[in-house]
């Protein structure tokens, strides 16, 4: 059995390329089905799911009106 | 089996091999988490100068801490807040304290922050770096830096924002700036963090 030199660089450079492509895939969330995750950890808590309204709605606040968010917990 | 390459086949061997090299290095830097974070700046708690104005909470739990140049602002009866505008009344420096409303924690600090900014005033926000165990002047704290675009007049802005732990109570201090001044405005921003005072 031979191999010409070709088709042994052929064959590296498809194998380097499928291995890239997997990688990249699997960084982009691919549409197949995920194991569950080997170790659990605590999620971190969401915060309060009451948005003040915009355009001065609720407060005065400058984050209402566009102007830098304060570090109300939107309460 | 043994195969013998010859001369020029070494040479194409190591091409592919380089080639090969340069694209598992690509990928890697192009995953998510490839390349390192921004480390946080350091935060040094220390007394404010003296000229400093000092604004306390109403509830009495910390006190925030800016030089004149910032005026006093209008806001939440239980918070306090200070800015310097510019013309048309835009902020270049906005510092805010208000006590912890919320379910944050300081092991989860910075992904409640962005969480709020996007739910409530932002279109989108990055996280810059974060950083926990911040000894503050009487309390530890979280701080996040991320830097937001609001969706009223699409302003961009770059922040501090810290949940700190004093002896009784939390308060979250944020200290921010429009990200074009990001660079210049930062070392003050993080004098006036560094001198809030938790209770």
């Amino acid at each position: 059995m031979s191999f010409t030199l070709g088709r042994w660089a052929a064959g590296v450079a498809l194998l380097t390329a499928l291995a890239a492509g997997c990688g990249t895939a699997a960084a982009g969330h691919s549409s197949g089905p995920k194991p569950p995750p080997a170790t659990t950890h605590p999620a971190a808590p969401a915060h309060t799911a009451n948005p003040i309204p915009q355009h001065n709605g609720g407060d005065q606040d400058p984050d209402n009106n566009g102007g830098p968010s304060d570090g109300d917990g939107n309460i | 089996m043994t195969i013998h390459l010859p001369r020029r086949g070494k040479y194409a061997l190591a091409v592919v091999a380089a080639s090969a090299a340069i694209i598992v290095t690509v990928v890697a830097f192009a995953r998510p988490g490839g390349p390192p974070r921004r480390s946080f700046p350091p935060l040094v708690a220390a007394a404010a100068p003296a000229g400093w104005i000092h604004a306390e909470l109403p509830n009495g739990t910390a006190v925030l801490s800016y030089p004149p140049s910032l005026r006093p602002l209008a806001g939440d009866k239980d918070a306090v807040s200070a800015a310097r505008r510019g013309p048309g009344g835009t902020f270049q420096l906005y510092l805010n304290a208000t006590p912890r409303q919320g379910t944050e924690t300081l092991a989860h600090w910075a992904a409640f922050r962005l969480g709020l900014l996007r739910d409530d005033d932002a279109a989108t926000a990055h996280q810059d770096a974060a950083v926990q165990g911040v000894k503050f002047r009487g309390g530890t704290g979280s701080c996040v830096i991320d830097d937001y675009i609001t969706r009223i007049g699409a302003h961009h802005f770059q922040e501090i924002a810290c949940l700190v732990q004093g002896r009784t109570s939390a308060s979250v201090v944020v200290a921010a700036a429009p990200a074009a001044q990001w660079a210049r405005a930062r070392p003050l921003l993080l004098r006036e963090i560094g001198a809030y005072v938790a209770r």
